[in-house]
């Protein structure tokens, strides 16, 4: 039984342009921000969503938190419509968003806590014991007394995320969590996320653009572009589509002339340092190596792979998106 | 109950980080005073130049200013989160947080914000009351401060739900609507006098469209011995009612105003 099910989900909007000279009403213009997209995730999947701007990663999320009704589709999220039974849903997930604070803002986090206890009718002992889980994994014993204005971002972050999981949701909307933090607090947050899941079998479904955070978190990627669905696997099954290219950088004690090599590879010069780039498909690395050593006496070399962010940009290009 | 506590402990929230910042506070409840005392002035002189405007004594038009007075900065003051900044709350997405919360929209609205600088606005209108009901002899009776009760809280919903009518078009369209001011604030200018000194359009529109004459001036001028129009006592009790019905629809339309909202930002 999947926990998340989404079938055919549509979502237009309709943008009225600024009245051009000459014309007696504004034209109006659909947006069709979800095109058809199919899911379903099953209870306890870490997933990352990703896509560039403006894919429709944020409308999917609304929709599937209930803020947002959809045109057309079906969506269930345990058992439920999100935006039927907005409450009863509501009780059972919790949402961050990294660029949007969600407690009060002049006044000791602890107290936000406290409304939240309220909010979501929890009882005195679960919550009094949930909150001392997060605060301590959290590191956030200390701040409790602090107004929310005075935290730093990382501070902030980790308040939210309290905040968002303090009645044990079943499912974790996470809108782009690393969003400006330092590395200490980045890596922290990651490691904070996978107990999370490990420990609550809590769903937790991921939007970013960092790719660092998808490949340390989740195992499972589905890649959104123009309001389609074009991805749905293995970050790795995805990377491995679009990683092809390697590069080799090498320097030499003495002035070296390169010439001689396939058209295949890429060759760029500063100074005594050369950049190949080249195929492994088309160009053996053996061989390469072999041509590399003979052309000079090497000073230093190095080999590596593209970086993530690449390989993300090089697939949104293919994808034409 | 669950609803009421939860309203109370927001209220006192709020109060608490209005704190944080004093001496704005304190300095904004007197730019308050000075605002409302000033309208209560005019009244004052307009009545002391005139002496009788219609069929009504000085007294009993202190005694309708204050009543509106009363009414209209209650429902400012606890009802700020709608009379408030709404647009703002949509734009800043704050809205969004409120659908993703187990509770009704409109309560967490009401919760989300409280105006305690408007208690100097409400005390020059229970100034005003007493002021009116020493100068124009009213006989208080169990009936007429049922009465009073009655019309005081009816006019608050009507005044909450014409202020609702700016939150559901800022839904719909994101923007605010200046044109529902008419209501709200003009209705609160022209209404602090009687209706019936007004020609026939505004008399119309303030009895149909924004029913402050009949949650106001009808069950005011029966509790002064001058029932509006000469309408017998049992009107009184009914036209009230007029407030929760312009509450009523427009809550209905808030909701499903909801279910067209757009959002905003990512």
């Amino acid at each position: 039984m999947n926990y998340i099910e989404v079938e055919n989900l549509c979502k237009s909007f309709t943008v009225r342009r600024k009245r051009e000279k000459g014309h007696l009403f504004r034209e109006k213009t659909t947006v069709q921000a979800l095109d058809h997209v199919s899911f379903s995730v099953r209870q306890g999947e870490l997933v990352g969503y990703i896509g560039p701007n403006g894919a429709g990663k944020s409308t999917t999320v609304k929709i599937l938190s209930g803020i947002l009704t959809p045109s057309s589709g079906s969506v269930h999220v345990g058992g439920r419509v999100p935006w039927t039974d907005r409450k009863a849903h509501a009780q059972h997930i919790g949402v961050v968003f990294g660029q949007r604070s969600q407690l009060w803002w002049d006044v000791p986090i602890l107290d936000s806590y406290l409304l939240l206890r309220d909010i979501y009718r929890l009882e005195e002992n679960a919550w009094k014991t949930r909150l001392d889980e997060l605060t301590e994994k959290l590191k956030l014993g200390e701040l409790l007394r602090t107004p929310l204005r005075q935290l730093s971002l990382g501070q902030r972050m980790r308040a939210e995320l309290c905040g968002s999981l303090l009645h044990r949701p079943e499912l974790l909307f996470l809108d782009e969590p690393t969003i400006g933090l330092d590395a200490v607090s980045k890596l922290s947050l990651r490691d904070f996320l996978r107990e999370e899941n490990r420990d609550h079998r809590t769903t937790i479904l991921l939007t970013t653009h960092d790719m660092e955070d998808v490949a340390a978190l989740c195992s499972r990627v589905m890649v959104l572009g123009h309001g389609k669905l074009l991805f749905d696997g293995g970050l790795t099954d995805l990377l491995s589509r679009y990683d092809r290219e390697r590069v080799i950088e090498v320097s030499y004690e003495r002035e070296t002339v390169l010439s001689g090599l396939p058209n295949r590879c890429t060759v760029t010069q500063t100074g005594s340092r050369y950049r190949v780039v080249y195929d492994p498909e088309n160009v053996s690395t053996a061989w390469l190596l072999e041509y590399l050593q003979g052309a000079g006496s090497i000073r230093e070399l190095t080999a590596q792979g593209q970086n993530i962010d690449q390989l993300i940009a090089q697939m949104y290009r293919e994808m034409d998106l | 109950m669950n609803t009421i506590k939860l309203y109370l402990h927001s209220m006192a929230i709020l109060i608490k980080s209005q704190m944080q910042y004093p001496v704005s506070f304190l300095l904004q409840t007197i730019a308050q005073l000075i605002m409302e005392g000033g309208e209560f002035l005019a009244v004052l002189l307009i009545v002391d130049r005139f002496d009788i405007l219609g069929r009504w004594m000085p007294g009993d038009l202190y005694f309708f200013f204050g009543m509106m007075s009363v009414s209209f900065y209650l429902t400012e003051c606890f009802g700020r989160g709608v009379t408030g900044n709404f647009p703002m709350l949509v734009r800043t997405g704050q809205l969004d947080t409120m659908l993703l919360r187990p509770r009704g929209v409109l309560t967490q609205v009401l919760c989300s914000a409280i105006d305690p600088r408007r208690i100097t606005c409400i005390a020059v209108g229970v100034l005003a009351l007493i002021l009116g009901s020493r100068m124009s002899m009213i006989q208080w009776t169990v009936w007429k401060v049922l009465a009073f009760a009655e019309a005081l809280l009816m006019s608050m919903l009507l005044i909450l739900g014409l202020f609702l009518i700016e939150a559901v078009f800022c839904i719909y369209s994101v923007k605010s609507v200046e044109l529902v001011n008419a209501l709200t604030y003009g209705g609160r200018s022209a209404c602090q006098y009687p209706v019936d000194i007004y020609p026939r359009p505004l008399r119309a529109m303030f009895t149909m469209l924004a029913p402050f004459a009949m949650t106001l001036h009808v069950p005011a001028a029966w509790i002064l011995g001058k029932p509006l129009y000469g309408w017998p006592t049992w009107t009184v009790f009914v036209c009230l009612l007029s407030g929760l019905v312009v509450f009523g629809v427009v809550y209905v339309l808030f909701g499903h105003a909801l279910r067209h909202y757009r959002s905003t930002g990512s």
